[in-house]
Protein backbone atom coordinates (compact mmCIF):
# COMPACT_ATOMS: atom_id res chain seq x y z
CA UNK A 1 0.00 0.00 0.00
CA UNK A 2 1.21 3.64 -0.96
CA UNK A 3 0.92 6.33 1.68
CA UNK A 4 1.49 8.76 -1.42
CA UNK A 5 -1.24 11.93 -1.58
CA UNK A 6 -2.85 11.56 -5.04
CA UNK A 7 -3.41 14.45 -7.13
CA UNK A 8 -5.44 14.83 -10.61
CA UNK A 9 -4.61 17.23 -12.84
CA UNK A 10 -6.57 18.71 -14.98
CA UNK A 11 -5.49 21.46 -17.95
CA UNK A 12 -6.34 20.85 -22.04
CA UNK A 13 -2.65 22.03 -22.06
CA UNK A 14 -0.46 18.63 -22.60
CA UNK A 15 2.50 20.42 -21.79
CA UNK A 16 1.22 22.29 -18.52
CA UNK A 17 0.11 18.40 -17.70
CA UNK A 18 3.30 17.25 -18.02
CA UNK A 19 5.61 20.11 -16.70
CA UNK A 20 3.70 19.47 -13.64
CA UNK A 21 3.21 15.37 -13.64
CA UNK A 22 7.07 15.59 -13.52
CA UNK A 23 7.22 18.52 -11.00
CA UNK A 24 4.93 16.25 -8.94
CA UNK A 25 6.52 12.80 -9.01
CA UNK A 26 9.48 14.45 -8.18
CA UNK A 27 8.12 15.72 -4.71
CA UNK A 28 7.02 11.79 -4.30
CA UNK A 29 3.22 12.46 -5.04
CA UNK A 30 1.12 10.44 -7.84
CA UNK A 31 -0.43 11.78 -10.06
CA UNK A 32 -2.75 11.37 -12.95
CA UNK A 33 -4.63 13.55 -15.51
CA UNK A 34 -7.25 14.45 -17.44
CA UNK A 35 -7.78 16.93 -20.42
CA UNK A 36 -11.44 17.79 -20.27
CA UNK A 37 -14.13 18.26 -17.58
CA UNK A 38 -15.36 15.11 -18.81
CA UNK A 39 -12.46 13.50 -18.40
CA UNK A 40 -11.84 15.21 -15.10
CA UNK A 41 -15.38 14.02 -13.73
CA UNK A 42 -14.71 10.40 -14.89
CA UNK A 43 -11.27 10.38 -13.79
CA UNK A 44 -12.32 11.58 -10.11
CA UNK A 45 -14.75 8.39 -9.72
CA UNK A 46 -11.59 5.98 -10.68
CA UNK A 47 -9.01 7.42 -9.64
CA UNK A 48 -9.68 8.91 -6.23
CA UNK A 49 -7.26 11.50 -5.80
CA UNK A 50 -6.65 13.39 -2.82
CA UNK A 51 -6.73 16.97 -4.46
CA UNK A 52 -7.38 18.40 -7.76
CA UNK A 53 -5.41 21.34 -9.71
CA UNK A 54 -8.23 22.50 -12.02
CA UNK A 55 -7.87 24.70 -15.23
CA UNK A 56 -10.73 26.88 -15.87
CA UNK A 57 -10.90 27.30 -19.46
CA UNK A 58 -11.39 24.05 -20.96
CA UNK A 59 -13.70 22.03 -24.21
CA UNK A 60 -16.45 20.11 -23.27
CA UNK A 61 -17.54 21.32 -19.26
CA UNK A 62 -14.89 24.34 -18.24
CA UNK A 63 -13.24 23.70 -14.85
CA UNK A 64 -16.10 26.23 -13.21
CA UNK A 65 -18.65 23.67 -13.98
CA UNK A 66 -16.20 20.68 -12.73
CA UNK A 67 -16.09 22.48 -9.92
CA UNK A 68 -19.60 22.99 -8.56
CA UNK A 69 -20.41 19.70 -9.44
CA UNK A 70 -17.74 17.83 -7.61
CA UNK A 71 -18.64 20.57 -4.42
CA UNK A 72 -22.30 19.84 -4.78
CA UNK A 73 -21.48 16.12 -4.44
CA UNK A 74 -22.05 14.50 -0.64
CA UNK A 75 -18.84 11.63 -2.21
CA UNK A 76 -16.41 14.20 -3.61
CA UNK A 77 -17.31 18.09 -1.77
CA UNK A 78 -14.06 16.86 0.61
CA UNK A 79 -11.33 16.66 -2.15
CA UNK A 80 -10.06 20.22 -1.92
CA UNK A 81 -9.43 21.95 -5.23
CA UNK A 82 -6.99 24.41 -6.59
CA UNK A 83 -8.09 26.46 -9.25
CA UNK A 84 -5.56 27.07 -12.17
CA UNK A 85 -5.85 29.68 -15.07
CA UNK A 86 -4.28 32.21 -16.91
CA UNK A 87 -6.84 34.52 -15.89
CA UNK A 88 -5.56 36.50 -13.23
CA UNK A 89 -8.42 39.30 -12.74
CA UNK A 90 -10.10 39.77 -9.69
CA UNK A 91 -13.39 38.99 -10.71
CA UNK A 92 -12.64 35.10 -12.14
CA UNK A 93 -11.00 34.59 -8.73
CA UNK A 94 -14.07 35.33 -6.85
CA UNK A 95 -16.13 33.49 -9.62
CA UNK A 96 -13.67 29.96 -8.74
CA UNK A 97 -13.55 30.74 -4.75
CA UNK A 98 -17.54 31.21 -4.90
CA UNK A 99 -18.61 28.22 -6.14
CA UNK A 100 -16.59 26.48 -3.95
CA UNK A 101 -13.18 25.71 -4.79
CA UNK A 102 -10.74 25.60 -1.98
CA UNK A 103 -7.71 27.76 -3.55
CA UNK A 104 -6.80 29.51 -6.88
CA UNK A 105 -3.38 30.24 -8.05
CA UNK A 106 -2.59 32.51 -11.49
CA UNK A 107 -1.02 31.22 -14.75
CA UNK A 108 1.80 32.25 -14.81
CA UNK A 109 2.75 30.91 -11.55
CA UNK A 110 5.83 30.00 -9.65
CA UNK A 111 6.26 26.16 -9.01
CA UNK A 112 7.31 27.04 -5.39
CA UNK A 113 4.02 28.52 -4.33
CA UNK A 114 1.87 25.98 -6.03
CA UNK A 115 4.03 23.47 -4.57
CA UNK A 116 3.64 24.56 -1.04
CA UNK A 117 0.00 25.43 -1.55
CA UNK A 118 -0.60 21.45 -2.50
CA UNK A 119 1.46 20.52 0.49
CA UNK A 120 -0.90 22.64 2.74
CA UNK A 121 -3.85 21.12 1.12
CA UNK A 122 -3.02 17.49 0.57
CA UNK A 123 -2.58 17.91 4.29
CA UNK A 124 -6.31 19.33 5.18
CA UNK A 125 -7.52 16.73 3.09
CA UNK A 126 -5.69 13.46 5.23
CA UNK A 127 -6.55 15.21 8.55
CA UNK A 128 -10.21 15.68 7.46
CA UNK A 129 -10.14 11.97 6.58
CA UNK A 130 -9.04 10.81 9.42
CA UNK A 131 -11.71 12.86 11.47
CA UNK A 132 -14.25 10.69 9.30
CA UNK A 133 -12.59 7.67 9.52
CA UNK A 134 -12.74 8.23 13.42
CA UNK A 135 -16.23 9.06 13.39
CA UNK A 136 -17.14 6.59 11.36
CA UNK A 137 -15.74 4.00 13.80
CA UNK A 138 -17.77 6.32 16.77
CA UNK A 139 -20.84 5.17 14.73
CA UNK A 140 -20.56 2.06 13.79
CA UNK A 141 -19.28 1.21 18.06
CA UNK A 142 -22.23 2.90 18.82
CA UNK A 143 -24.46 1.09 16.48
CA UNK A 144 -23.28 -2.02 18.17
CA UNK A 145 -24.11 -1.11 21.34
CA UNK A 146 -27.30 -0.30 20.73
CA UNK A 147 -28.05 -3.86 19.07
CA UNK A 148 -26.58 -5.25 22.35
CA UNK A 149 -28.51 -3.15 24.53
CA UNK A 150 -31.80 -4.38 22.12
CA UNK A 151 -30.81 -8.08 22.84
CA UNK A 152 -30.80 -7.56 26.43
CA UNK A 153 -33.69 -6.06 26.44
CA UNK A 154 -35.26 -8.74 24.59
CA UNK A 155 -33.94 -11.67 26.35
CA UNK A 156 -35.12 -10.12 29.66
CA UNK A 157 -38.49 -9.76 28.41
CA UNK A 158 -38.89 -13.19 26.77
CA UNK A 159 -37.27 -14.83 29.90
CA UNK A 160 -40.25 -12.84 31.93
CA UNK A 161 -43.08 -13.96 29.11
CA UNK A 162 -41.72 -17.60 29.12
CA UNK A 163 -41.66 -17.71 33.33
CA UNK A 164 -45.70 -16.84 32.74
CA UNK A 165 -45.92 -19.63 30.66
CA UNK A 166 -43.98 -22.14 32.64
CA UNK A 167 -46.19 -21.13 36.01
CA UNK A 168 -49.24 -22.28 33.80
CA UNK A 169 -47.74 -25.40 32.83
CA UNK A 170 -46.32 -26.08 36.32
CA UNK A 171 -49.83 -25.39 37.71
CA UNK A 172 -51.50 -27.72 34.93
CA UNK A 173 -49.32 -30.60 35.71
CA UNK A 174 -50.12 -30.02 39.61
CA UNK A 175 -53.94 -30.84 38.88
CA UNK A 176 -53.16 -33.05 36.69
CA UNK A 177 -51.59 -35.31 39.26
CA UNK A 178 -53.88 -34.38 42.13
CA UNK A 179 -56.58 -34.94 39.79
CA UNK A 180 -55.23 -38.76 39.40
CA UNK A 181 -54.59 -39.31 42.66
CA UNK A 182 -57.59 -38.48 43.79
CA UNK A 183 -59.81 -39.44 40.98
CA UNK A 184 -61.17 -36.25 39.99
CA UNK A 185 -62.11 -35.85 36.16
CA UNK A 186 -63.35 -32.13 36.95
CA UNK A 187 -59.85 -31.48 37.59
CA UNK A 188 -58.11 -33.60 35.39
CA UNK A 189 -60.18 -31.60 32.35
CA UNK A 190 -58.76 -27.88 34.20
CA UNK A 191 -55.22 -28.90 34.41
CA UNK A 192 -55.27 -30.50 31.39
CA UNK A 193 -57.00 -27.09 29.48
CA UNK A 194 -54.33 -25.12 31.23
CA UNK A 195 -51.67 -27.47 29.91
CA UNK A 196 -53.41 -26.70 26.35
CA UNK A 197 -53.59 -23.13 26.78
CA UNK A 198 -50.11 -22.86 27.87
CA UNK A 199 -49.08 -24.44 25.02
CA UNK A 200 -51.04 -22.41 22.65
CA UNK A 201 -48.65 -19.66 24.09
CA UNK A 202 -45.14 -21.38 23.48
CA UNK A 203 -46.54 -21.93 19.93
CA UNK A 204 -47.31 -18.41 19.34
CA UNK A 205 -43.99 -16.94 20.89
CA UNK A 206 -42.07 -19.63 18.22
CA UNK A 207 -44.00 -18.91 15.35
CA UNK A 208 -43.26 -15.09 16.34
CA UNK A 209 -39.57 -15.51 16.66
CA UNK A 210 -39.50 -17.80 13.18
CA UNK A 211 -41.45 -15.14 11.23
CA UNK A 212 -39.05 -12.51 12.80
CA UNK A 213 -35.27 -14.28 11.62
CA UNK A 214 -36.37 -15.76 9.00
CA UNK A 215 -36.87 -14.06 4.98
CA UNK A 216 -40.12 -15.26 3.88
CA UNK A 217 -41.13 -14.47 0.05
CA UNK A 218 -45.67 -13.76 -0.18
CA UNK A 219 -47.07 -16.57 -0.95
CA UNK A 220 -50.05 -15.29 -3.53
CA UNK A 221 -53.13 -16.93 -3.36
CA UNK A 222 -56.76 -16.06 -4.70
CA UNK A 223 -58.14 -14.64 -1.49
CA UNK A 224 -61.34 -12.27 -0.09
CA UNK A 225 -59.58 -9.69 2.03
CA UNK A 226 -62.84 -9.06 3.97
CA UNK A 227 -63.05 -13.02 4.68
CA UNK A 228 -59.41 -12.66 6.46
CA UNK A 229 -60.39 -9.46 8.23
CA UNK A 230 -64.07 -11.08 9.71
CA UNK A 231 -62.12 -14.33 10.64
CA UNK A 232 -59.50 -12.16 12.43
CA UNK A 233 -61.96 -10.35 14.24
CA UNK A 234 -63.56 -13.35 15.05
CA UNK A 235 -60.95 -14.54 17.06
CA UNK A 236 -60.54 -11.75 19.02
CA UNK A 237 -64.20 -10.87 19.63
CA UNK A 238 -64.30 -13.07 22.39
CA UNK A 239 -61.42 -12.10 24.74
CA UNK A 240 -62.49 -8.37 23.76
CA UNK A 241 -65.56 -9.21 25.24
CA UNK A 242 -64.44 -9.81 28.60
CA UNK A 243 -62.95 -6.08 28.67
CA UNK A 244 -65.94 -4.29 27.31
CA UNK A 245 -64.69 -3.65 24.15
CA UNK A 246 -66.96 -3.34 20.80
CA UNK A 247 -65.38 -4.45 17.58
CA UNK A 248 -66.89 -3.06 14.94
CA UNK A 249 -66.29 -3.67 10.85
CA UNK A 250 -66.88 -2.12 8.50
CA UNK A 251 -66.13 -3.66 5.52
CA UNK A 252 -65.53 -2.22 1.30
CA UNK A 253 -68.23 -4.47 -0.38
CA UNK A 254 -66.97 -3.34 -3.85
CA UNK A 255 -63.90 -5.96 -2.49
CA UNK A 256 -63.87 -8.77 -4.14
CA UNK A 257 -61.55 -11.69 -4.62
CA UNK A 258 -57.47 -10.91 -4.67
CA UNK A 259 -55.01 -11.81 -5.36
CA UNK A 260 -52.39 -11.36 -1.60
CA UNK A 261 -50.78 -13.29 0.46
CA UNK A 262 -53.86 -14.42 2.67
CA UNK A 263 -51.51 -15.94 5.58
CA UNK A 264 -49.20 -12.99 5.69
CA UNK A 265 -52.46 -10.70 6.11
CA UNK A 266 -54.15 -13.04 8.99
CA UNK A 267 -50.79 -12.59 10.86
CA UNK A 268 -50.86 -8.53 10.24
CA UNK A 269 -54.73 -7.96 10.80
CA UNK A 270 -54.24 -10.72 14.03
CA UNK A 271 -51.75 -8.57 15.27
CA UNK A 272 -52.76 -5.48 15.06
CA UNK A 273 -56.64 -5.88 16.18
CA UNK A 274 -55.10 -7.78 19.00
CA UNK A 275 -52.86 -4.45 19.98
CA UNK A 276 -56.10 -2.29 19.24
CA UNK A 277 -57.68 -4.25 22.15
CA UNK A 278 -55.02 -4.19 24.40
CA UNK A 279 -54.57 -0.44 23.72
CA UNK A 280 -58.26 -0.43 25.22
CA UNK A 281 -57.15 -3.06 28.30
CA UNK A 282 -54.60 -0.76 28.86
CA UNK A 283 -56.47 2.45 29.02
CA UNK A 284 -56.93 3.75 32.67
CA UNK A 285 -59.77 6.16 31.60
CA UNK A 286 -63.05 3.76 32.53
CA UNK A 287 -64.98 6.07 31.36
CA UNK A 288 -64.76 5.26 28.12
CA UNK A 289 -66.63 2.87 25.74
CA UNK A 290 -64.33 1.01 24.35
CA UNK A 291 -64.44 0.86 20.41
CA UNK A 292 -62.07 -1.14 18.11
CA UNK A 293 -62.99 -0.77 14.81
CA UNK A 294 -61.53 -2.55 11.25
CA UNK A 295 -61.89 -1.58 7.89
CA UNK A 296 -61.00 -2.66 4.27
CA UNK A 297 -61.00 -0.28 1.78
CA UNK A 298 -60.25 -0.77 -2.18
CA UNK A 299 -58.58 1.86 -3.59
CA UNK A 300 -58.34 2.89 -7.08
CA UNK A 301 -54.71 2.88 -7.60
CA UNK A 302 -54.18 -0.69 -7.24
CA UNK A 303 -53.92 -1.03 -3.39
CA UNK A 304 -55.63 -2.86 -0.63
CA UNK A 305 -55.93 -0.77 2.66
CA UNK A 306 -56.49 -2.24 5.73
CA UNK A 307 -57.76 0.08 9.17
CA UNK A 308 -56.93 -0.76 12.72
CA UNK A 309 -58.55 2.03 14.60
CA UNK A 310 -58.88 1.71 18.66
CA UNK A 311 -59.87 4.82 21.03
CA UNK A 312 -57.63 2.79 23.72
CA UNK A 313 -54.74 4.45 25.87
CA UNK A 314 -52.58 5.95 22.74
CA UNK A 315 -48.97 6.46 22.28
CA UNK A 316 -46.56 9.62 22.88
CA UNK A 317 -43.84 10.55 20.58
CA UNK A 318 -41.62 8.18 22.79
CA UNK A 319 -43.22 4.91 22.30
CA UNK A 320 -44.45 5.84 18.53
CA UNK A 321 -40.50 6.47 17.62
CA UNK A 322 -39.45 3.01 18.91
CA UNK A 323 -42.50 1.08 17.31
CA UNK A 324 -40.72 -0.34 14.48
CA UNK A 325 -37.15 0.48 15.64
CA UNK A 326 -36.37 -2.38 18.21
CA UNK A 327 -37.62 -5.21 20.10
CA UNK A 328 -39.48 -3.46 22.52
CA UNK A 329 -43.20 -3.44 24.37
CA UNK A 330 -45.34 -1.74 26.46
CA UNK A 331 -47.34 -4.46 27.46
CA UNK A 332 -45.20 -5.34 30.70
CA UNK A 333 -44.67 -9.33 31.01
CA UNK A 334 -46.99 -9.77 28.56
CA UNK A 335 -45.69 -8.76 24.94
CA UNK A 336 -42.38 -10.37 23.31
CA UNK A 337 -41.85 -7.05 21.41
CA UNK A 338 -42.09 -8.76 18.48
CA UNK A 339 -45.61 -8.61 16.81
CA UNK A 340 -45.46 -4.95 15.26
CA UNK A 341 -42.11 -6.12 13.82
CA UNK A 342 -43.32 -8.84 12.23
CA UNK A 343 -45.91 -7.30 10.74
CA UNK A 344 -43.76 -4.32 9.58
CA UNK A 345 -41.46 -7.23 8.01
CA UNK A 346 -44.68 -9.25 6.23
CA UNK A 347 -46.07 -5.59 4.72
CA UNK A 348 -42.52 -4.57 3.65
CA UNK A 349 -41.95 -8.04 2.15
CA UNK A 350 -45.79 -7.85 0.31
CA UNK A 351 -44.41 -4.49 -0.97
CA UNK A 352 -46.59 -2.44 0.64
CA UNK A 353 -46.62 -0.27 3.65
CA UNK A 354 -47.70 0.87 7.27
CA UNK A 355 -48.20 4.06 8.69
CA UNK A 356 -49.57 4.68 12.36
CA UNK A 357 -51.45 7.73 13.69
CA UNK A 358 -51.90 8.27 17.51
CA UNK A 359 -52.66 10.67 20.57
CA UNK A 360 -51.94 10.21 24.30
CA UNK A 361 -55.42 9.10 25.65
CA UNK A 362 -57.10 8.99 22.03
CA UNK A 363 -56.18 6.25 20.66
CA UNK A 364 -54.80 4.76 17.37
CA UNK A 365 -54.78 3.91 14.06
CA UNK A 366 -52.57 1.63 11.99
CA UNK A 367 -52.84 1.40 8.54
CA UNK A 368 -51.19 -0.91 6.10
CA UNK A 369 -51.15 -0.57 2.20
CA UNK A 370 -50.44 -3.67 0.09
CA UNK A 371 -50.74 -3.84 -3.67
CA UNK A 372 -52.88 -6.59 -5.48
CA UNK A 373 -52.90 -8.41 -8.33
CA UNK A 374 -56.07 -8.95 -10.04
CA UNK A 375 -57.13 -12.48 -10.46
CA UNK A 376 -57.74 -11.99 -14.19
CA UNK A 377 -54.34 -11.03 -14.66
CA UNK A 378 -52.38 -13.28 -12.56
CA UNK A 379 -48.90 -13.55 -12.58
CA UNK A 380 -49.10 -10.22 -15.58
CA UNK A 381 -47.90 -7.66 -12.71
CA UNK A 382 -44.54 -7.32 -11.24
CA UNK A 383 -44.26 -7.18 -7.14
CA UNK A 384 -43.95 -3.33 -6.57
CA UNK A 385 -40.55 -2.10 -5.01
CA UNK A 386 -42.11 0.47 -2.33
CA UNK A 387 -40.65 -0.55 0.87
CA UNK A 388 -41.45 2.43 2.62
CA UNK A 389 -42.47 3.17 6.43
CA UNK A 390 -44.05 6.63 6.83
CA UNK A 391 -43.99 7.65 10.23
CA UNK B 1 -64.76 -20.33 54.62
CA UNK B 2 -61.87 -18.05 54.57
CA UNK B 3 -61.79 -15.78 51.62
CA UNK B 4 -58.90 -15.45 48.93
CA UNK B 5 -58.19 -12.73 46.30
CA UNK B 6 -56.32 -13.37 43.25
CA UNK B 7 -55.30 -10.62 41.37
CA UNK B 8 -53.36 -10.88 37.71
CA UNK B 9 -54.04 -9.71 34.87
CA UNK B 10 -52.95 -13.10 32.66
CA UNK B 11 -56.05 -15.19 32.65
CA UNK B 12 -54.12 -18.33 32.81
CA UNK B 13 -52.25 -17.55 35.94
CA UNK B 14 -55.39 -16.38 37.56
CA UNK B 15 -57.02 -19.61 36.49
CA UNK B 16 -53.96 -21.71 37.86
CA UNK B 17 -53.92 -19.85 41.27
CA UNK B 18 -57.46 -19.84 42.10
CA UNK B 19 -57.72 -23.53 41.58
CA UNK B 20 -54.67 -23.98 44.37
CA UNK B 21 -57.08 -21.64 46.54
CA UNK B 22 -59.99 -23.72 45.66
CA UNK B 23 -58.19 -27.56 46.16
CA UNK B 24 -56.45 -25.93 49.67
CA UNK B 25 -60.26 -25.24 50.81
CA UNK B 26 -60.95 -21.67 50.70
CA UNK B 27 -62.95 -19.28 48.38
CA UNK B 28 -61.92 -17.76 45.74
CA UNK B 29 -62.38 -14.09 44.16
CA UNK B 30 -60.68 -12.74 41.15
CA UNK B 31 -59.65 -9.13 39.73
CA UNK B 32 -57.37 -8.43 36.77
CA UNK B 33 -56.64 -5.33 37.67
CA UNK B 34 -55.41 -2.79 40.73
CA UNK B 35 -58.69 -1.05 40.10
CA UNK B 36 -60.97 -4.06 40.14
CA UNK B 37 -58.78 -5.81 43.18
CA UNK B 38 -59.57 -2.57 45.06
CA UNK B 39 -63.05 -3.03 44.78
CA UNK B 40 -63.33 -6.73 45.66
CA UNK B 41 -61.38 -5.74 48.61
CA UNK B 42 -63.27 -2.71 50.03
CA UNK B 43 -66.69 -4.69 48.59
CA UNK B 44 -65.46 -7.88 50.45
CA UNK B 45 -62.98 -7.80 52.57
CA UNK B 46 -60.44 -11.19 51.68
CA UNK B 47 -58.33 -13.31 54.68
CA UNK B 48 -55.47 -13.02 51.69
CA UNK B 49 -54.46 -11.80 48.72
CA UNK B 50 -52.57 -13.14 46.19
CA UNK B 51 -51.23 -10.26 43.85
CA UNK B 52 -49.27 -10.00 41.02
CA UNK B 53 -46.65 -6.55 40.27
CA UNK B 54 -47.17 -6.07 36.46
CA UNK B 55 -50.62 -5.30 35.50
CA UNK B 56 -52.44 -2.92 33.32
CA UNK B 57 -54.40 -0.48 34.69
CA UNK B 58 -53.04 0.09 38.32
CA UNK B 59 -49.91 -2.02 38.71
CA UNK B 60 -49.63 -4.37 42.15
CA UNK B 61 -47.19 -1.78 43.47
CA UNK B 62 -49.57 0.92 43.75
CA UNK B 63 -52.19 -1.58 44.79
CA UNK B 64 -50.35 -2.48 47.49
CA UNK B 65 -49.47 0.71 48.88
CA UNK B 66 -52.87 1.51 49.24
CA UNK B 67 -53.69 -1.36 51.10
CA UNK B 68 -51.06 -1.17 53.32
CA UNK B 69 -51.96 2.61 54.18
CA UNK B 70 -55.75 2.42 54.47
CA UNK B 71 -56.56 1.24 58.21
CA UNK B 72 -58.89 -1.39 58.00
CA UNK B 73 -57.06 -3.01 54.85
CA UNK B 74 -53.40 -3.03 56.16
CA UNK B 75 -53.80 -5.91 58.18
CA UNK B 76 -54.75 -8.65 55.31
CA UNK B 77 -51.97 -10.77 54.55
CA UNK B 78 -50.50 -10.36 51.25
CA UNK B 79 -48.51 -12.91 48.90
CA UNK B 80 -46.84 -11.18 46.27
CA UNK B 81 -46.41 -13.50 43.05
CA UNK B 82 -44.51 -12.00 39.89
CA UNK B 83 -41.73 -12.39 37.72
CA UNK B 84 -39.83 -9.73 38.40
CA UNK B 85 -37.40 -10.54 41.06
CA UNK B 86 -38.14 -10.35 44.98
CA UNK B 87 -35.22 -8.00 44.53
CA UNK B 88 -36.24 -5.40 41.91
CA UNK B 89 -39.32 -5.26 44.01
CA UNK B 90 -37.83 -4.49 47.25
CA UNK B 91 -35.77 -1.71 45.45
CA UNK B 92 -38.86 -0.01 44.10
CA UNK B 93 -40.50 -0.28 47.53
CA UNK B 94 -37.44 1.37 49.05
CA UNK B 95 -37.80 4.25 46.39
CA UNK B 96 -41.05 4.92 46.92
CA UNK B 97 -40.47 4.90 50.75
CA UNK B 98 -38.60 7.73 50.29
CA UNK B 99 -40.40 9.29 48.28
CA UNK B 100 -43.45 9.17 49.91
CA UNK B 101 -42.62 9.77 53.33
CA UNK B 102 -43.93 6.66 54.65
CA UNK B 103 -43.00 3.04 55.20
CA UNK B 104 -44.72 0.59 54.09
CA UNK B 105 -44.25 -2.82 55.53
CA UNK B 106 -43.14 -6.04 53.53
CA UNK B 107 -45.74 -7.95 52.51
CA UNK B 108 -45.96 -11.82 54.35
CA UNK B 109 -44.51 -13.50 51.53
CA UNK B 110 -42.76 -13.26 48.46
CA UNK B 111 -42.76 -15.41 45.91
CA UNK B 112 -40.97 -15.07 42.01
CA UNK B 113 -42.89 -16.94 38.98
CA UNK B 114 -42.28 -19.76 38.24
CA UNK B 115 -43.05 -21.49 41.82
CA UNK B 116 -43.92 -24.64 42.71
CA UNK B 117 -47.66 -25.12 43.12
CA UNK B 118 -47.29 -26.78 46.34
CA UNK B 119 -44.80 -24.28 48.01
CA UNK B 120 -47.97 -21.95 47.38
CA UNK B 121 -50.70 -23.95 48.96
CA UNK B 122 -48.20 -24.30 51.97
CA UNK B 123 -47.90 -20.90 52.43
CA UNK B 124 -51.63 -20.56 52.03
CA UNK B 125 -52.01 -22.60 54.94
CA UNK B 126 -49.21 -21.49 56.94
CA UNK B 127 -50.90 -17.84 56.81
CA UNK B 128 -54.45 -19.05 57.13
CA UNK B 129 -54.07 -22.17 58.98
Amino acid sequence: MTNKAKILIVDDDIDTVELLTRRFHAEGYDTSEAYDGEQAMQQVEEYKPDLILLDIMMPKIDGYEVCRRLKGSEDTKLIPIIMLTAKGKIPDKVKGLGIGADDYIAKPFDYRELSQRVKYWTAVKMEVQERLREIHRLEQELIKSERLAAIGQTVASLAHYVKNILFGLKGGVYLVNEALKEDDTDSLKDGWDMLESSMGRISGLVLDLLEYSRERKPEYEKCFPNEIANEVCKLIEESAKEYDIEIIKGFDQSMGEVLLDPKGIHRCLLNLVSNARDACIFDSNEEKKWVVQVRTILENDGTVRFEVSDNGCGMDEEVKKKLFTSFFSTKGGRGTGLGLLNTQKIVQEHGGTITVNSQPGKGSTFTIRLPYRDVATQGATEEKESHQVQL
Amino acid sequence: MKKVLVVDDDVDIRKVVSKLVEKSGYKVMEAKNGIEGMGKVREDKPDLIILDILMPKESGIRMYRELKTEEPLKDIPVIVLSAITKKSFFRSQKVLDEFAGQSVPEPEAYIEKPEEPEELIALMKKILG
